[in-house]
């Protein structure tokens, strides 16, 4: 044997086999369900992505993961008060369900470890792609979450609220969400913490026809955590989603949205804000597929980059061949505040079908000096007149929203990251 | 007209220093045998008498590239290059090509007449031997008609430069194949060559390093503005030969040049390299002007042949408020991979990047720029229009980015796609990089096809549908094609509406 033939693996890469030897007897699911993690952590051996890979361009995981917390099962965390009042709350604390969650009505839950044990959710566990690592460490790892089953026509009074709390450790969870033809529902994802973490959270949603949904993400995650999430969505004819997320925590975190239109008159919209801080790195990464004909979408991020933070934004829309009369638009605006952050955009364009609108804008810029002017001459400090502009910056893609109740709480939320912020 | 009894003379003198630097001695010695090794690439160093550092460049520049592997970032797909299956050195005319434009491929006439390319001009593009003593003496007006009829790059290029070397020596500026610089002037290439694209810097770069035959060099002094607009002619003239050309062009403080680079000339053939390394220094206040019209073979109509055109291009605003502009039409080339680039070193520099790119049949483009903002207060603009029809794919890929210390750094990006047909593909990969807060970059990009409405409106007044696609895809490429000199312009234009033939229906 050539002893030079396998690479040298990081003290990350290592900490991870060895731990997933270690858990497997505690993993939940057998038969197909392990396969696929035995599937899944074959690839993790092949090492973590580089910034050879593309998608991985500005996030070097190999490099960024430095170490890899032990699971910590003493740990304990607790469910916190949802963002918008009255949600259903199902949370799942340091990466376990709990058999008590509330009733709702027009929708079955499941503990997803009673999924991975018999062995329904296992055809879902593939990971998108060869350079899908969230996916392939969440398949490796999951050992629990919630199954989420809309019936068909409900509609949901009031959001549920998806928490997924750490305080320490390991976490590996997965939120797989089925969607009922012309079901109406708003899912808050909630991702916080404390202590220095590495989570995995994996969201699968699944859009009957004509469903509507409005998905938050709202993460908020401890300066010491490592957070890779990814959400995943297949629209079905007439069904419109709405996702909006929100970054403000972490250490390293990255965000993969994927999304796929599979029925025709599908409409998707992302909006989105990254409040970035501190010595951090943020990456959300969309790769947005259009394969059939005549569905839209619209895309807008709003970045603010203060401290030494890091951020990214890669938005790729892929028009498939038969995709005819799509109409894509994507913007990603950036605001640089400092002089040691810095912020990288790849919206990219993919198109092989011929009558379609697609666009994308991308601007980084700094705040306006007229509009400094324009509140100074008005006898505002520089201070505060900053402060409007920023946050009136990124609270419009929030206006946007249709839900009142969810507009007002995330503002709250918007506050209270300006007071911690300056 | 004693301007063209000084070209035909110096054209001629020309012929005896090539006779007498070995060039073209005996067929048997024309052409290197086929593959790369270090034998190879002495051979060519010898072949063009060069001194021993540039032998020892060519080397450390070879030993590096064996450790090199192949890029496959971009959108393209092609076989595997068998780089030991090509020649690296051919010397041109080692085998005859057609004696009369009888025996020319009427569809390369064809596109020629449409240029509006004269009779004899088109000859010379199209390789056509002059075997008649009588016909080298003829006078003419055609600075191409210089003597014998020279069928490679180089030539061509020096045969212009014959005709206005007076006038531009008067002007203290030097235009001449680098093979020559490198002998006569030594000192310029030992300090430039390298310099901006240095040997390492990527695959094909560093096989270029190693096996360049020919380029250009300009060197316009201080305080010079090139008398007039230099340019060059390419094409490949062998089977299985790579062509690996070399441009240095350096702008010393406050001097300008505008440079044009075309290669109208497509030679029917198999599938062929085309590896080249262009390299702009600008200095202080200094600003240089680019252009490209790139009309290598793109293949048949069913992707059979063509050129592999794998070039890099970059510029270095050295100096403080140093300019330099790249404008390309690229109609041809089976595959592109091309990024002319701009590093904005000086303070107040601006770099600028104009491009249609139009593909047709089955060919593969990815192109675009990059803009590397290090100086204060630089600015750039990039400015790209990409035409996609039949069933080829077109991808923009470009990179803007501001370094720590680039306060003020400014750029302007726009790329727009247009598709033709339902079987082809328009890719936008735009790279923003911002790490200065006092950065301010946009980017915008669009991608739609023809609509019916603008179509209609120009056949209702009797344009046949062909015609009138290529007048909307010319208005919709008219910001760049005003970058261009007034005569390229003009080919320019033609060029478009010939690459986008067939494309309807």
């Amino acid at each position: 044997m050539n002893m030079h033939s396998t690479p040298q693996r990081t003290q990350a890469e290592t900490a991870l086999i060895d731990a997933f030897g270690e858990r497997l007897s505690l993993l939940p699911g057998d038969g197909a369900v392990m396969l696929k993690r035995d599937d899944a952590i074959e690839a993790i051996k092949h090492g973590l992505p580089t910034r050879r890979i593309e998608s991985w361009h500005y996030t070097d995981l190999r490099r960024l993961l430095a170490s890899v917390p032990a699971f910590d099962p003493t740990a304990a965390a607790k469910a916190l008060a949802p963002i918008v009042e009255g949600s259903a709350v199902l949370a799942v604390l340091n990466g376990v369900s709990s058999a008590k969650f509330p009733a709702i009505e027009g929708v079955i839950v499941h503990r997803l470890s009673e999924k991975l044990t018999d062995g329904s959710i296992a055809p879902g566990l593939d990971p998108y792609g060869s350079d899908d690592a969230i996916g392939a460490l969440n398949t490796a790892f999951v050992a629990d979450g919630y199954f989420v089953d809309i019936a068909d026509g409900a509609a949901l009074e009031k959001p549920i609220e998806l928490q997924n709390l750490q305080a320490g450790g390991q976490v590996h969870v997965r939120f797989p969400v089925r969607v009922g033809a012309g079901a109406k529902a708003a899912i808050v994802e909630r991702q916080a913490g404390e202590g220095a973490s590495l989570g995995s959270s994996v969201s699968q949603l699944v859009l009957g026809e004509g469903a509507e949904v409005t998905w938050l993400i709202v993460q908020e995650q401890a300066e010491t955590a490592t957070h890779l999430a990814q959400f995943k969505a297949h629209l079905g004819k007439n069904s419109k989603l709405t996702v909006f997320f929100m970054n403000a925590g972490g250490k390293l975190v990255r965000q993969e949205i994927v999304v796929r239109t599979t029925g025709e008159g599908a409409d998707f919209k992302l909006r989105g804000i990254n409040l970035l801080a501190g010595d951090t790195h943020t990456d959300v990464t969309m790769v947005l597929d259009h394969a059939v004909p005549h569905t839209t979408s619209t895309e807008v991020i709003r970045n603010v980059v203060t401290g030494k933070a890091r951020g990214i934004f890669q938005g790729r829309i892929n028009v498939h061949q038969y995709a005819q009369k799509t109409n894509a638009k994507m913007a990603c605006n950036t605001l640089l505040l400092s002089d040691d952050g810095e912020f990288s955009t790849k919206p990219e364009l993919e198109i092989f079908a011929d009558d379609v609108v697609c666009g994308h804008g991308a601007t980084v810029t700094e705040i306006d000096h007229n509009h400094l002017f324009y509140l100074m001459a008005r006898g505002i400090d520089e201070k505060t007149a900053r402060g409007l502009l920023v946050k009136a910056f990124v609270a419009e893609v929030i206006e946007e929203l249709d839900d009142e109740t969810i507009v007002e709480a995330l503002e709250t939320r918007l506050d209270d990251w300006f007071v911690a912020h300056g | 007209m004693p301007a063209v009894q000084d070209t035909i003379d110096r054209v001629r003198k020309i012929d005896v220093d090539q006779y007498k630097y070995g060039f073209q001695t005996e067929i048997a010695v024309d052409k290197a045998p086929k593959g790369l090794s270090e034998d190879i690439i002495r051979f060519i160093s010898a072949k063009k008498d060069e001194p021993s550092w540039m032998l020892e460049w060519r080397l450390e520049a070879y030993r590096r590239w064996l450790t090199l592997e192949e890029p496959t970032w971009a959108r393209v797909n092609y076989p595997k290059i068998d780089f030991q299956d090509i020649y690296y050195y051919a010397a041109p005319k080692s085998t005859p090509g057609p004696t009369s434009l009888s025996d020319v491929d009427p569809e390369i006439l064809k596109v020629y007449e449409k240029l509006g390319i004269p009779l004899r001009e088109q000859e010379i593009l199209a390789g056509v031997q002059k075997t008649d003593a009588s016909d080298l003496e003829e006078p003419s007006d055609n600075v191409y008609k210089s003597g014998r009829v020279a069928v490679d790059a180089v030539f061509d290029s020096v045969s212009v430069v014959t005709t206005f070397k007076k006038e531009l020596a008067q002007a203290g500026v030097i235009f001449c194949s680098i093979s020559e610089a490198i002998r006569e002037h030594p000192e310029l290439v030992q300090k430039y060559l390298g310099s901006v694209v240095p040997t390492s810097d990527n695959f094909y770069a560093t096989l270029n390093s190693a096996v360049f035959t020919d380029g250009s060099f300009v060197f316009v002094p201080k305080g010079v503005r090139c008398p007039m607009e230099l340019s060059t002619y390419f094409r490949m003239n062998e089977k299985n030969t790579g062509q690996f050309e070399r441009t240095l062009i350096i702008a010393e403080e406050g001097a300008y040049v505008s440079y044009l680079e075309g290669c109208t000339a497509p030679q029917r053939d198999e599938n062929q390299l085309h590896a080249a390394v262009v390299e702009l220094v600008a200095l202080d206040d200094a600003e240089i002007k680019y252009s490209t019209v790139q009309n290598w073979y793109p293949g048949d109509a069913e992707g059979k042949g063509g050129i592999y055109n794998f070039v890099t291009k970059r510029g270095d605003c050295r100096g403080d408020r140093s300019k330099i502009s790249w404008t390309q039409v690229e109609t041809g080339s089976a595959i592109t991979w091309k990024y002319p680039s701009c590093i904005l070193r000086g303070d107040d520099s601006s770099g600028e990047f104009y491009s249609i790119a139009v593909s047709n049949g089955y060919q593969q483009v990815d192109s675009g720029t990059k803009m590397i903002h290090l100086g204060k207060n630089t600015s750039s603009r990039i400015i790209s229009k990409g035409i996609a029809a039949g069933f080829s794919q077109n991808t923009y890929r470009g990179q803007v980015s501001a370094h720590r210390k680039a306060t003020n750094a400014r750029n302007f990006t726009n790329c727009d796609s247009l598709l033709i047909g339902d079987q082809c593909g328009a890719h936008t990969v735009p790279y923003m990089e911002a790490k200065n807060s006092t950065a301010q970059f946009e980017h915008e990009a669009t991608t739609s096809k023809i609509s019916e409405d603008q179509k209609f409106y120009v056949m209702q007044r009797g344009i046949p549908e062909e015609e009138a696609i290529a007048l909307i895809v010319n208005g919709f490429v008219k910001d760049v094609i005003q970058q261009l000199p007034m005569e390229f312009a003009v080919e320019a234009q033609k060029l478009i509406g010939i690459s986008l033939e067939g494309s309807v229906g």
